[in-house]
């Protein structure tokens, strides 16, 4: 077989975008809201940073349960989008059409 | 009915079309009205019900305590929810083990809220048909009015479910007083309306496309079948082959199946399948197709149970085995853990003792040969009543203590801060060692707890 498995088009694209984007919204949003508790369950948000010049962001309880949300949210969706980047960009398998025994055909 | 089925095979992302649930009677669904009744019962008015002078559920996170009525929950309890979770978990397993998706069918709250969602849209605009009807019909007064209505009533039952979830963390009666004076701060106001608009869109119009694309337990829950679990199952052997019949005739004459094909149990279906194709994970367990099938075969005056509850054992004709090792490990485990729990929570130390050392300076050299160190003690006191403490120190020889007064009073609920200083003779030790601290309180109860530090001295 001399066929080219794929063909390389030369630039990079990612089918499907906006579908992929929701797939990595929800399920951080939930890893999220459950490292938000445990986090939030040991350390008081007030107690983080520097006593003399706390950032503004840990003043309140309340805003510091929420900028921790939000933070975990950001980092567990960055590390989904970036699998799923390397997943749909990937160069497909090459085509299983080869051989008649079923196995798959050398590259 | 072509019209209420998923696409089958094709584009994998087929636009979605609306599924038209048709209502049905029967004891599943009584079940599943109770179910709702029980479980949205218990989510609005618990935030209600007052316990002493405070509200008897309320997850204070500014303050970070928890009240559930008698019991008072503290960060230092949080192992107290990974026990809980613990128990879902199992109790998940048990269930999935023993009858498939019960938890989807009866208790989700996505389940549950969308079937509050359909009695409202069924409620405005009619029975099935005339829901189909109403969509078909162009564009007029009458259907912007019906339209209209309902979705007005689903967001206000919405809001009203935002409310009551952010009544859970803040004082509800504060709350509704805030609320109707559009004078809630942006935390409150984002929550309720965050919350508000996912039951309003995930109720009202993503329903079984919830289920079926972002549910994770929806994928891995057939990990958790065996043969002998009870699943709901369309008896292929008496009901095939199907098809319509008059009235009296002797359908095992005309070679045909118990199954009249009249599709009713694909019309009451919520995510639109049909259970003749045999179980698919679309299936939320919900036994409307059930109690549908039992109405028509008691019509036409064959045997009920055409669909039903069975194991796949029960199917193939061998002995249903519902009470088996699974089941029975599964159940015990989680017996064992609920009455380690309960007997937990109401031992649980009602006192707890913090120590940090104080960070200015490591020692102090004082004049008669004395080395001292400052440490600051929080005592914690869980408990509902006020309660008097003396702290005392161990762990090298000689040691003095020094809080100011003889004993500390801490009130329910409370924390309260200690300057403690201990001192020892210079020659004790060099380095540091490490030594305990005891808080103990006043009463004949004698609760106490106990901490670790470090004293810490010269090294020559």
């Amino acid at each position: 077989m001399s066929k080219a498995p794929y063909e390389y088009s030369g630039k990079l694209r990612w089918p499907r975008l906006g579908q992929d984007l929701a797939i990595v919204a929800w399920p951080s949003f939930l890893v999220a809201s459950v490292a938000t508790m445990v986090c939030f369950g040991f350390i008081d948000p007030v107690l983080i940073g520097n006593d003399d010049y706390p950032p503004p962001a840990f003043q309140t309880r309340m805003t510091g349960y929420a900028v921790g949300f939000f933070f975990f949210w950001l980092i567990a969706a960055l590390s989904s989008l970036m699998t799923l980047y390397l997943v749909r960009t990937a160069h497909p398998e090459p085509a299983d059409e080869g051989t008649d025994d079923g196995t798959r055909s050398p590259e | 009915m072509s019209e209420v089925q998923a696409p089958v095979g094709g584009e994998l992302y087929a636009a979605r079309q609306k599924i038209y649930p048709r209502e049905i009677k029967g004891r599943f669904q009584r079940l599943r009205v109770y179910a709702v009744f029980a479980l949205l019962g218990l989510y609005y008015v618990l935030p209600w019900l007052r316990w002493g002078e405070r509200q008897a559920v309320l997850f204070d996170l500014p303050a970070r305590k928890f009240h559930i009525f008698a019991l008072t929950l503290w960060p230092q309890d949080f192992y107290f929810l990974t026990w809980l979770l613990i128990i879902a978990a199992l109790a998940l397993f048990f269930f999935t083990a023993l009858a498939g998706r019960l938890f989807c069918g009866y208790a989700c709250p996505q389940t549950v809220w969308t079937e509050t969602f359909v009695w409202i849209e069924r409620w405005v605009e009619g029975s099935r048909t005339q829901q189909i009807k109403l969509a078909k019909a162009p564009l007029s007064g009458a259907k912007v009015l019906r339209k209209g209505t309902k979705y007005f009533l689903w967001f206000a039952f919405a809001l009203w479910t935002g409310f009551t979830f952010v009544g859970y963390f803040t004082p509800i009666t504060e709350l509704a007083g805030k609320m109707a004076s559009f004078s809630t701060g942006p935390w409150e106001t984002f929550w309720v309306l965050f919350y508000g608009g996912a039951t309003y869109v995930n109720a009202g119009f993503m329903r079984e496309q919830v289920c079926k694309y972002m549910c994770p337990y929806a994928r891995f829950q057939s990990a958790m079948f065996d043969k002998d679990t009870l699943i709901i199952t369309y008896d292929e052997k008496r009901g095939e082959p199907r098809g319509a019949r008059k009235k009296g005739t002797d359908h095992k004459a005309a070679n045909l199946g118990d199954c009249v094909d009249c599709t009713v149990c694909v019309q009451v279906c919520p995510t639109g399948i049909d259970i003749r194709k045999g179980l698919q994970y679309e299936c939320i367990a919900c036994a409307a197709c059930i109690d549908a099938c039992d109405e028509v075969m008691e019509k036409v005056g064959y045997p009920k149970g055409l669909i039903r509850y069975d194991t796949q054992h029960g199917l193939e004709g061998q002995p249903k085995q519902v009470v088996r090792p699974r089941t029975i490990v599964y159940a015990s485990l989680i017996v064992v853990l609920i009455a380690g729990f309960a007997y937990t929570i109401t031992h649980r130390n009602v006192v707890a003792i913090d120590v940090i050392r104080d960070r200015n300076a490591l020692f102090r050299e004082l004049p008669g040969g004395l080395i001292e160190n400052v440490y600051n003690v929080k005592i914690l006191n869980k408990d509902d009543e006020e309660h008097e403490f003396s702290i005392s120190a161990d762990g090298l020889p000689g040691l003095q203590i020094d809080y100011g007064e003889d004993e500390v009073e801490v009130g329910p609920g409370e924390v309260q801060s200690v300057a403690v200083r201990l001192r020892v003779p210079r020659g004790q030790l060099q380095g540091g060692s490490d030594i305990h601290f005891t808080i103990r309180t006043r009463d004949e109860r004698a609760l106490e707890a106990t901490g670790k530090a470090r004293f810490l001295a010269p090294t020559n």
